[in-house]
């Protein structure tokens, strides 16, 4: 099958550096803490965050930090053909100990000693990329709950098909067999959080396309905080401090 | 789940008493309700309800399939309910199962008439495509992202909205050779019927917290409740379906009380729930 035309145009009408439409949203869960919703073209995931609070199961307490877990889950209308999944599949369970070690990396953990922070993840739509989306709402929802964070977390993927490195992969690109390379960035601090790939790519094009993928980070990055500073004028300065401290860096 | 002092438990149950709850509503005022319609684009029907900061989604999606044996003239519907740990971090794992097990059963029980399919919302004969062969199944998959209480009224309002957003596409039968092989269809992918969802009832649950009973509890009402009673309605007036939750015993002559009490409060929450699936239909045309 062809993913690119000879005009150069792929199945969805994109070229192959362009980024499906982003658009965030924030506190569309009333009652948590912190909850944002994220879409990456027909992509559409929420996240919701509880806490600092009590930690629940006094065994999995810490004494030095604060405990973060995170559950991901998909609702049985996201994916095109419906099916009924159990819940804690090994696909989910997976998804979520990836989204729980990305965000262990940015949440300041040490500042909130003896306390637990919940992530929950739902996907209300899947085409490709549920994963990178996830992460880019759980940054969100974390800044959304004011929970300190040393940097953002950006996530994208980028694949390989008809020999062209394709940005920000949708489910029929994801679902054609070539190489799939998810990243996730902390995008000031220019460390790689978040790598995975499946099937095989020769090394000097990986590089090429694990590049593409953190391009795509850093304009998830530039899209997010264009939204914070727009948020702030309209929350208050107190707002999305989280998001914006690294912003320029001379405040820090 | 909510933790009340009892100074605030009192707190509330005093406001229902005199008739002004804690969010300056009356006892029988429902919160402003909100729809949207078509937010999930797979599905052939979907919406999203908010009742307050009580959130939720329902989609319908209709596969061919074949009738049952003991009705081979009806179609199939079946309703599914998850609670997404968003909603409520207890609902994690397997923690909101117990309740999406008793919200499924209450719709379906309010929803979707007897088992003969008499009373039902849909009527189940409108499902059928050829007789014992080939019918539509139709699956309606409801997701709670946000939970402040009676999420089986706002459930109940997001599958009636999800119908009437409902297109199923247009089936021709071709004639099978002999009448036991499988019959051979035509999906159409241009021409879409539309439900005739004027008989979906609604869903009004009346719960009783001291010696007062009222509509539309948020969860710090709910968690005061000694019994709620929740009552399917149609446009007629005519009851479909009748569920109680709760432990504590109820007087017979206080439920049929509050079945004409229900009754009254439907009528209203009919006509505001119909006109703002009509504006959210209207609001999807506008857009390109």
């Amino acid at each position: 099958m062809e993913y690119v035309n000879p005009e150069g145009l792929r199945l969805d009408g994109r070229r192959p550096m362009e980024m499906r439409q982003l658009r965030a949203e924030i506190g569309v869960v009333s009652r948590a803490d912190g909850s944002a919703a994220f879409e990456m073209g027909n992509t559409k995931v929420i996240a919701a965050v509880y806490g600092p609070r009590e930690v629940q199961n006094r065994s999995q307490q810490m004494n030095d930090q604060a405990l973060v877990r995170c559950e991901y889950s998909m609702a049985n209308f996201s994916t095109g053909d419906r099916r009924r999944k159990t819940k804690g599949d090994r696909r989910s369970t997976e998804i979520s100990l990836v989204i729980r070690q990305t965000m262990e990396a940015c949440i300041c953990q040490h500042l909130m000693p003896r306390s637990q922070i919940d992530i929950y993840v739902q996907v209300l739509q899947a085409d490709g990329g549920t994963r990178s989306a996830c992460i880019n709402a759980a940054t969100l929802a974390l800044a959304d709950a004011g929970i300190p964070m040393r940097d953002l977390v950006t996530s994208c993927s980028a694949g390989y098909l008809n020999s062209t490195p394709l940005l920000d992969l949708n489910y029929l690109e994801d679902s054609a067999g070539g190489a799939d390379v998810t990243v996730g960035i902390l995008p000031k601090m220019d460390k790689v959080t978040l790598l995975q790939m499946d099937a095989k790519l020769p090394m000097d094009i990986f590089e090429n396309v694990m590049q593409l993928a953190v391009e795509g980070c850093k304009a998830v990055e530039s899209y997010i905080r264009e939204f914070a500073i727009l948020l702030k004028k309209k929350m208050g300065p107190g707002y999305a401090t989280a998001i914006l401290s690294k912003n320029g860096g001379s405040k820090s | 789940m909510v933790g009340l002092s009892v100074g605030e438990k009192n707190f509330i149950k005093h406001g229902i008493a005199q008739d002004l709850r804690n969010d300056g509503r009356k006892r029988l005022t429902y919160r402003p309700i909100y729809v949207e319609t078509g937010v999930i684009p797979q599905a052939n029907g979907s919406a999203r309800v908010k009742l307050g900061a009580t959130d939720v989604i329902a989609s319908v999606k209709a596969e061919l399939g074949r009738p049952s044996v003991s009705h081979p003239d009806q179609g199939k519907v079946s309703i599914y309910v998850e609670c997404s740990p968003t909603a409520e971090p207890s609902f994690e794992g397997r923690g909101g199962e117990e309740l999406s097990a008793e919200l499924s059963t209450a719709l379906e029980l309010c929803l979707l008439g007897g088992k003969s399919g008499a009373g039902a919302g849909i009527d189940p004969s409108s499902l059928s495509i050829k007789e014992g062969k080939v019918c539509w199944d139709l699956y309606v998959d409801c997701l709670v992202i946000s939970s402040d209480g009676n999420l089986l009224d706002a459930l109940g309002a997001a599958i009636k909205a999800a119908l009437s957003n409902t297109g199923i596409p247009r089936v021709q039968v071709r004639e099978a050779a002999s009448s036991d092989e499988q019959a051979d269809v035509d999906v159409s992918d241009e021409e879409f019927l539309q439900f005739d969802t004027n008989g979906v009832p609604v869903i009004v649950t009346l719960t009783k917290a001291g010696r007062h009973y009222i509509v539309d509890a948020t969860s710090e009402e709910e968690s005061l409740m000694s019994s709620a009673v929740s009552i399917s309605v149609n446009r007629q007036g005519i009851i479909c379906g009748l569920t109680k939750r709760g432990g504590a015993g109820l007087d017979p002559s206080v439920i049929l009380d509050m079945i004409s009490v229900a009754k009254h409060v439907s009528e209203q929450l009919i006509n505001k729930l119909d006109s703002e699936i009509e504006a959210a239909e209207r609001a999807n045309e506008e857009e390109p």
